[in-house]
């Protein structure tokens, strides 16, 4: 199984891409461990995580062609 | 699945686009008072360098479901006759508009109120993003307080 991730602002200085897929993950913790190790830097970063265009809280379960976002701190306006 | 209003505008928001939203207000006679908020892209110095722009990019699917449940909340909350938002994407030189709020209401105090809550709750909930663009082709990451 596969997520597609979307990725925002200062995060895609650090993964030098505005989307990606993570394969074989069952939940939003297994998926940030294994983007941790594809992308050294990212666990320093802050972000929300939008499951489904859903923000989550705590660990998430994830399904099949799920769309995940990483979010930075706002700052529109 | 539910079709959200747009806010999202190609680069500044012109003065003349702002004079045209007004205007077009002109025929709904039960308004009797409007309050604008209108973002600029200022000039900051950092670190001696300055800002020339800032370059705005967006969750957009997200930031438009999100906004339709502020305008939702402040309809219910404030007396309104309408209301009116536009955020710019893209690149947005110091001095320019990137933000137009305009509440309109039959007395002034509806207006007032929904136009400060909703720029603020645009600015902490809505997943924008402003790179800040320095004089030298350098850039920071924009935070808001």
């Amino acid at each position: 199984m596969k997520v597609n991730v979307l990725i925002f602002g200062p995060l895609k200085d650090v993964t030098g891409t505005h989307v990606c897929q993570v394969i074989d993950v069952a939940d939003t913790s297994e998926m940030v461990t294994k983007m941790n190790k594809m992308y050294p830097g990212l666990d320093k970063m802050k972000f929300l995580i939008a499951v489904e265009k859903e923000i989550v809280q705590g660990n998430t379960m994830l399904k099949d062609n799920y769309t995940v976002a990483l979010l930075p701190p706002y700052s529109g306006g | 699945m539910t079709k959200h209003k747009n806010i999202f505008v190609g680069g500044a928001i012109s003065a003349a686009f702002i004079a045209e939203k007004i205007q077009a207000h002109q025929d709904k006679l039960n308004i009797g008072g409007h309050s604008i908020f209108l973002g600029q892209v200022r000039a900051d110095d950092i670190d001696n360098k300055k800002v020339t722009a800032i370059e705005y990019t967006s969750y957009e699917e997200l930031a438009l479901e999100k906004m339709s449940e502020v305008r939702e909340d402040a309809f219910n909350k404030y007396d309104l006759t309408c209301m009116h938002i536009y955020h710019s994407l893209g690149k947005v030189n110091a001095g320019e508009i990137c933000l137009f709020v305009f509440t309109s209401s039959a007395h002034r105090k509806a207006a007032i109120d929904a136009c400060e809550e909703v720029v603020e709750r645009i600015k902490k909930e809505l997943p924008i993003w402003g790179k800040e663009l320095f004089e030298d082709d350098t850039y920071q990451w924009k935070e808001n307080n």
